[in-house]
């Protein structure tokens, strides 16, 4: 099976019943991507196909195949961070930053189709997600700043 | 790299105990003297402790606190957490005690490093030390023109120095780095995924363990057939010893097949505990109550009392539910056992595995990886089961356990049952305390924490007792002291409301500590207490909290509608003393009061005769990121105050603060937990 991950182009011999997830972090050890609940439920296996925020715990890999994945390792060019990277450390956008991956991934595919969201659009964007921390006000400060409407609110 | 590497390069190495408080605490040992701290000859500074970090931060307050004593950047200290053959023994990462009494050591460790560079510079230079002093790394002379690198100063020699009783630390009014907001050390690995956790180890030749669970606690296995789990492609062994039965594979979804393909007859435990009776139970099944403070006489008490009132509170079992789920990576080189977990004791996990397999400790090496949460959770078993797999098949093992595994097999917090009898007097004073608490399970705290009162009160009496537990009951934030407390702020609003008393005024009438005065007058004028607007629908509640050492109040908005409350504002007053890193003490703050948001409104184990029934965050609902309310933070410690716990003490009041919002919003007094099932 072909998967297209980060740019780079896999071969992978998998069982076609394995999750997305499970081939990210097993075969090609891409381990930035986490498990948290294996339902769809928490986010944090979130990764970006075709530039949509997907649940990769719950997508059979053979519904990735061919497609553009883009995971947390491959969101930075080069050294430089993504501006929603950039802007989490910036607001210390986590404590123990398990789920920070997932939350990165959702807000920077809603940037990417609306580069001007409102605090109820980011909210609802990111609701799938749980942070466990309690991180959200930070969060949702650095989503903001990451939209380039600096500290506001 | 191995502890000898980075040794055999060291120039100067601090020692001491461990910890150090101003005041010797009987409680706390100290711990023997270990290395604290180490400069290379090329100037590398590590320094080590056997606190872990899972999320609270505390790497980068290490950090800080040796940076602002020694004059270096902070991203130049290596701070080595959590590694049994590394660092010095601690007792667990408990109690959001890692700063008030670890750093305060770590500090005083690097002030001694200072003194001693500047030592060497002086006998160098031949001037008197008090000319000399220290700027990014080096020591300035000569009026300030010229300097000298600690590299130059220290290359070739090998020092070993003891911190001494007595050392002298920067005064507030020189910190460049303490006290002043900065991005964690470790923020760039965490944004780029780079972090590995627990259940992100491999090493090589791992393979994966899966363990066979029973349907519920106590369960007996009486039948088992795994002839059709053993002939999937993948499976190296099934490994059973009694109850214990796993299955170890080359990858992680052939454990999981092969657990699923397993046939297994158990006898379940006959108990009758649910969530349904366990309010009652907790108080039935009780052990002998301790007595925490006996004062004066309850009896003239409640007989000088203009009125009486007596009130029971239930608080429910809560899941931890981190977003890591537990997992452990177990290795052995014949009898010597390494293991890399999530733990917050690496030195007790390191005890409990020579235990088990009857090994000296010192063969056991843990190592803490990076935590995905934890809150006083992780599975204690996780590491055994990993050990007693990688024993069985000799080779590398990973157990990670999923969601509901997690749910249903890690430890909860303790439900708890309060009765509170109190007596008050014509002028809203109170002249009589009876506080009797029933937590469930044994631990540490035994429910001790919190449930003392903070207020004026001359005729007293605190007991706490234990209560069998029917689930597996563990650490949680600030365990004991949350549940106590919200016990406590109810009823202080349950006699304030029967007096017509204003919830304010009738604390600050029955409050003379003046540190929870400071926070509780700050949080009132910060929320705007006085010219708060009563509205259909909105309500208003507070509470007071002490824990860790430190203090704080919470005032908080609520919206009441169509069963359904969320929580609009929070303010919190808060003095934990000198704040070592503001931003890091308010990130978890602002943590603490969203967890306990859902404790407050909609979180609770619910189980039957063993069994947990809601074991997935679809059926155990937990705060998100449309929950959260406004958060405002008002530190009000002094600098001169030495520094105490933020990790916990911001869980304390919130839920009863919610709680006694949601009354005010509807009239109706709330006694159990969670609000929202009841509304």
């Amino acid at each position: 099976m072909h998967l297209k991950v980060n740019d780079e182009s896999h071969e992978v011999h998998v069982d076609a019943e394995r999750t997305l997830l499970s081939v990210l972090r097993h075969e090609l050890e891409l381990t930035g991507t986490k498990y948290g609940c294996g339902e769809g439920n928490c986010g944090a296996c979130t990764v970006l196909i075709d530039g949509e925020a997907t649940r990769s715990c719950i997508t059979p890999v053979t519904s990735a195949s061919g497609r553009d994945i883009t995971t947390i390792e491959g969101l930075a060019d080069g050294d430089k961070l993504h501006p929603v990277q950039e802007a989490f450390v910036e607001h210390t956008a986590f404590q123990c930053a398990y789920c920070t991956s997932g939350f990165i991934m959702s807000s920077a595919a809603l940037l990417d189709r609306n580069p001007k969201p409102d605090e109820e659009q980011i909210k609802s964007a990111l609701s799938g997600h749980i942070c466990r921390c309690g991180a959200y006000v930070r969060i949702l400060k650095a989503v903001k700043s990451a939209a380039g409407e600096g500290d506001a609110g | 790299m191995s502890g000898q590497d980075f040794q055999s390069e060291v120039a100067l190495k601090v020692v001491g105990p461990p910890r150090w408080t101003p005041e010797p605490d009987p409680r706390v040992p100290p711990g023997d003297p270990a290395t604290l701290l180490t400069i290379n000859g090329d100037g590398a500074v590590s320094a080590f402790s056997g606190k872990v970090e899972y999320g609270q931060g505390i790497r980068n307050g290490f950090a800080m606190e040796i940076a602002d004593e020694l004059d270096i950047a902070v991203d130049s200290v290596r701070v080595v957490l959590g590694d049994t053959a590394l660092v010095p023994q601690d007792r667990g990462t408990t109690g959001s005690a890692s700063t008030r009494t670890v750093g305060i050591q770590l500090r005083r460790a690097a002030a001694t490093a200072r003194q001693t560079i500047i030592d060497l510079a002086a006998t160098r230079l031949e001037v008197d030390s008090g000319a000399l002093s220290t700027r990014e790394g080096s020591v300035v002379f000569g009026g300030g023109s010229k300097s000298v690198r600690y590299a130059d100063l220290l290359s070739g020699h090998t020092l070993t120095v003891a911190v001494p009783d007595e050392v002298t630390l920067k005064n507030v009014g020189d910190f460049r780095v303490m006290g002043k907001p900065s991005s964690r050390i470790d923020a760039v690995s965490r944004v780029t995924g780079s972090a590995k956790y627990a259940q992100d180890v491999v090493i090589p030749g791992m393979l994966y363990g899966k363990i066979l669970r029973p349907p519920s606690y106590g369960a007996t296995l009486r039948q088992i057939d795994t002839a059709r789990a053993e002939r999937i492609g993948g499976v190296v062994s099934i490994v059973q010893d009694g109850d214990f039965v796993g299955v170890v594979a080359e990858r992680e979804d052939v454990a999981e097949y092969a657990i699923e393909a397993i046939r297994a007859r158990w006898e379940e435990s006959r108990d009758t505990a649910s969530d349904w009776n366990l309010p009652a139970l907790l108080k039935e099944r009780a052990g002998e109550s301790v007595a925490l403070r006996e004062e004066g006489s309850l009896q003239s008490g409640f007989a000088s009392a203009d009125r009486v009132l007596e009130s029971t509170y239930y608080v429910p079992y809560i899941s931890n539910a981190q977003m890591e789920p537990s997992a452990s990576v177990a290795r052995w080189d014949g009898d010597d056992l390494t293991v890399w977990c999530a733990n917050r004791g690496p030195f007790a996990e390191r005890d409990s595995l020579a235990e088990m397999f009857g090994i000296d400790p010192k063969r056991v090496r843990v190592i803490a990886a990076e935590i995905g949460g934890s809150f006083g959770t992780k599975s204690p078993s996780v590491s055994h089961e990993a050990a007693r797999l990688a024993k069985a098949v000799d080779a590398p093992v990973r157990v990670s356990y999923d969601r509901a595994e997690e749910f249903g097999w890690s430890t909860v917090r303790p439900a708890a049952t309060f009765e509170i009898k109190s007596g008050v007097d014509v002028d809203g004073k109170i002249v009589s305390w009876d506080y009797a608490a029933f937590h469930a399970g044994e631990n540490a705290f035994r429910g001790q924490r919190g449930a003392d009162t903070p207020y004026d009160v001359d005729n007293v009496r605190i007991s706490v007792a234990a209560s069998e537990s029917p689930l597996q009951a563990g650490s949680y934030r600030s365990l004991g002291g949350a549940t106590n407390h919200f016990a406590r702020e109810l009823h202080m609003d349950e006699i304030a409301i029967s007096m017509g008393i204003d919830p304010l005024e009738f604390r600050l009438r029955n409050l003379s500590h003046e540190r929870l005065r400071g926070c509780l007058t700050a949080a009132a004028e910060a929320f705007g207490w006085e010219s708060r607007e009563k509205r259909p629908g909105v309500g208003y509640g507070m509470a007071i909290g002490y824990d860790a050492g430190s203090f704080t109040a919470q005032i908080v908005e609520v919206a009441v509608e169509n069963q359904e409350a969320r929580v609009t504002r929070v303010t919190v007053g808060f003095d934990c003393g000198l704040v070592v890193n503001p931003d890091g003490a308010r990130n978890q703050i602002e943590g603490s009061i969203v967890m306990g948001m859902g404790t407050a409104l909609w979180e609770a184990v619910e189980f039957d005769g063993g069994r947990i029934l809601n074991d997935g965050f679809a059926r155990y609902r937990v705060p998100r990121i449309t929950d959260t309310p406004e958060i405002e933070v008002v530190f009000t410690g002094g600098d001169d105050v030495p520094s105490s716990g933020a990790g916990e003490p911001g869980i304390v009041p919130i839920a009863a603060a919610i709680a006694n919002a949601v009354r005010d919003a509807t009239g109706t007094a709330i006694e159990e937990l969670p609000i929202v099932p009841r509304l």
